[in-house]
């Protein structure tokens, strides 16, 4: 059999899940062994950007209008697109007040003397174009990341978890933040995958994944209401990662608040 | 002749950046870094967050430099609020830093510059030829992540340094542990050290610069202080950072360039060596003489020499900590406490690529009214832009493709990082 076709690409963003990447050093020359890697940038001189891939992954988030172009161009020249990391899946950080006109900042930032510059909000791959795969995480994990190469080695898609963060938690029998200390931890409406991560440092969970699918955000939100969280801090933590999420919509949250 | 020299995307940075060089009558008319890694705003982001939520998000600038973006933000937000953390976190602090140091230089020296010096497109090619280099390299890139990982909680974004102090403290044999790894990556370092000393390191971008960088604290070679000093002779508080890097909007370019009254200059590990080498002791002091990096450089290329020397000072320097850590024995100290306040404060510390700072100002909620990052890339920009300058004026007869590659050289040997420049707001409310 051929080695898989594959491409890795950086939108924009930290550049924190190709690092991860480069940081599986026990695994690297294996993993560029198995596959016949056509444009890496971060790592590698002499990219070829016209042939077909196998397998796309796209970190970061698509902010500038060329971004959206080399976005599409890869999604023609690839079987399957898997997005990688959290700003690739939801937007990330820096879409948390995607809400402000971005052109407000822009004027902040470089004033009238600066260049106009067109600038998109920051959203998910996939208000672009159709994603196969989605590895959240900030950064992703280097296990899920391994394995997800290796089932698509083998022609399928990796399972990845479909409960929260606190199911994490409470079987490893870490103590509970958001109960026993009373801080914020969004372990309960965060999808798992780290291990319970933060948790295991007796630090909160700040939602670093994004959302579960089944969410039950109204509860999360009494609880922080509860522990005498003001309204805006409560939305400032739950919107810090995946603000683009529906059920983490401002006016979804509204309405989970008043439910 | 050439006409004008167009690089789209310089390979092997961090980043998303290119080059552009315009020609005039036979002579060089005008060198761009241009700099089109998207805007993202993080300063504003922040703005209304309050005091604890301000480090996880301004921590993601950066990847590679998560380690020291976190330490720098938490030392601002402890000034502003007027926390102050115990001997032992500020030890741990330190080791977390040398940590991402070693990381970064390991990646840098090892992955992205020795295969210009040796003249190969690609790390996964050179390691056709040096699998044994290339395995060094990652053995001691892996090592700066394991320090991360103990000390931060992870590689990248490190979630355990928090406000006051650390979530966990680690336990005395994962310090043993360390140690252990840490005297074997020592070695191997040496053997870095070995490989660069031989190269011929070319002479196409001499250049002589202005260097900045931090005064160590005490009385050896280090990567934190309180002072900013120049080669010029200048030295301010880390307070007054805005005096030493002027910053200016170019058309270019979506990172701002900091100039020092109308100069460029260079912050980095070749200007930490320049400025502090002689404060450098035992092994790290060996290696300078070894290196030749004895007195100030004026060869740009050199920068990877100095990041070879440092991996020896970091490795050294973390096995200090972790020795007089093991002497003390670890306190089981909580965080130190928090009154919330308004105020502002200055954060500074020698990144991998240069000196890093990060200012905030906080109400008396404790929410961010203004943030203020500017990293070491964005400083070194017009430095880069000077020195590109150089190398075409001395390769006017080369071949287009021989002098793109060479340019490129240049601006890896600055191992910049491109996320981290282009982030910029100074938003005033």
């Amino acid at each position: 059999m051929d080695k898989p076709k594959v491409g890795i690409y950086g939108l924009t963003g930290c550049a924190g899940d190709q690092l991860v990447i480069l940081n599986c050093e026990d695994e690297l020359l294996d993993l560029v062994g198995s596959l016949d890697i056509k444009s890496f940038s971060m790592a590698a001189s002499g990219a070829d950007d016209q042939c077909q891939l196998d397998i796309a992954f796209v970190e970061g988030t698509v902010v500038q209008p060329d971004e959206e172009k080399l976005l599409k161009d890869i999604r023609q020249r690839a079987k399957l697109l898997v997005a990688i990391g959290t700003c690739a899946v939801w937007g990330g950080v820096t879409a948390m007040k995607n809400e402000v006109d971005p052109k407000k900042f822009i004027e902040q930032v470089y004033g009238p003397a600066g260049k106009v510059f067109e600038v998109i909000p920051p959203q998910p791959l996939s208000s672009f174009v159709k994603v196969d795969l989605s590895l959240p995480g900030c950064p992703i994990e280097k296990e899920q990341l391994l394995r997800g190469v290796a089932s698509l080695l083998h022609g399928d898609l990796p399972k990845l978890p479909n409960y929260a963060v606190c199911t994490e938690c409470k079987m490893a029998e870490y103590p509970c933040i958001l109960v026993e200390k009373g801080l914020p931890c969004l372990g309960p409406i965060t999808v798992a995958g780290c291990g319970a991560r933060c948790p295991s440092y007796g630090l909160t969970c700040n939602g670093c994944r994004g959302p579960v699918d089944d969410i039950n955000v109204a509860s999360e939100i009494n609880i922080l209401k509860e522990k005498g969280f003001t309204w805006v801090d409560i939305q400032n933590r739950l919107r810090t990662f995946a603000a683009p999420a529906p059920p983490l919509n401002l006016q979804t949250l509204e309405e989970a608040k008043n439910a | 002749m050439h006409k004008s020299i167009v690089i789209n995307r310089v390979p092997r940075v961090e980043g998303h950046g290119g080059i552009t060089v315009n020609m005039k009558d036979g002579k060089v008319s005008q060198v761009n870094m241009d700099i089109y890694e998207g805007p993202r705003f993080f300063e504003s982001l922040v703005v209304g967050k309050t005091y604890d939520q301000v480090t996880p998000i301004l921590m993601r600038i950066c990847a590679i430099c998560s380690a020291v973006h976190t330490v720098t933000s938490l030392m601002a937000v402890e000034n502003a609020l007027g926390i102050k953390v115990s001997h032992q976190t500020r030890l741990l602090r330190d080791l977390l830093i040398q940590g991402g140091n070693i990381e970064s230089h390991a990646l840098h020296v090892f992955c992205l510059a020795l295969p210009d010096f040796l003249n190969y497109p690609s790390v996964v090619d050179m390691a056709r030829d040096h699998a044994q280099e290339v395995c060094t390299g990652l053995e001691i890139k892996k090592l700066g992540n394991t320090i991360q990982e103990v000390i931060g909680g992870r590689a990248v974004h490190p979630v355990n340094a928090v406000i006051g102090g650390f979530g966990k403290l680690p336990a005395p044999e994962e310090l043993l542990r360390l140690k252990e790894q840490l005297t074997k990556g020592l070695e191997q370092s040496w053997a870095a050290v070995e490989l660069i000393a031989q190269l011929e390191i070319p002479d196409f971008c001499i250049s002589p610069n202005i260097y900045a960088a931090l005064l160590p604290n005490g009385s050896g070679f280090s990567l934190l202080g309180e002072e900013i000093i120049l080669s010029t002779g200048e030295k301010r508080n880390i307070r007054q950072y805005q005096q030493i890097c002027q910053e200016k909007v170019v058309p270019h370019s979506h990172a701002k360039q900091s100039w020092c009254n109308d100069k460029p200059f260079m912050v980095g590990a070749l200007a930490r060596v320049a400025l502090n080498g002689d404060k450098l002791v035992g092994e790290a002091k060996k290696a300078r003489d070894k290196l030749g990096l004895n007195s100030p450089s004026k060869n740009i290329l050199e920068n990877n020499v100095a990041q070879a020397l440092e991996l020896i000072y970091s490795m050294e320097r973390s096995l200090e900590i972790i020795d007089e850590l093991l002497d003390t024995g670890i306190k089981p100290e909580p965080s130190a406490p928090v009154k919330i306040r308004a105020g502002s404060g200055v954060g500074a510390a020698e990144a991998p690529r240069g000196t890093l700072y990060h200012s905030y100002s906080f109400d008396e909620e404790g929410r961010l009214t203004k943030a203020d990052v500017i990293t070491p890339t964005a400083q070194n920009l017009a430095n880069i832009e000077k020195d590109l300058r150089q190398a075409v004026e001395n390769l006017m007869d080369e071949p287009t493709e021989s002098l793109k590659r060479k340019l490129e050289m240049v601006v890896r040997a600055y191992d910049p990082c491109i996320s981290c420049s282009v982030h910029l707001l100074e938003l005033k409310r």
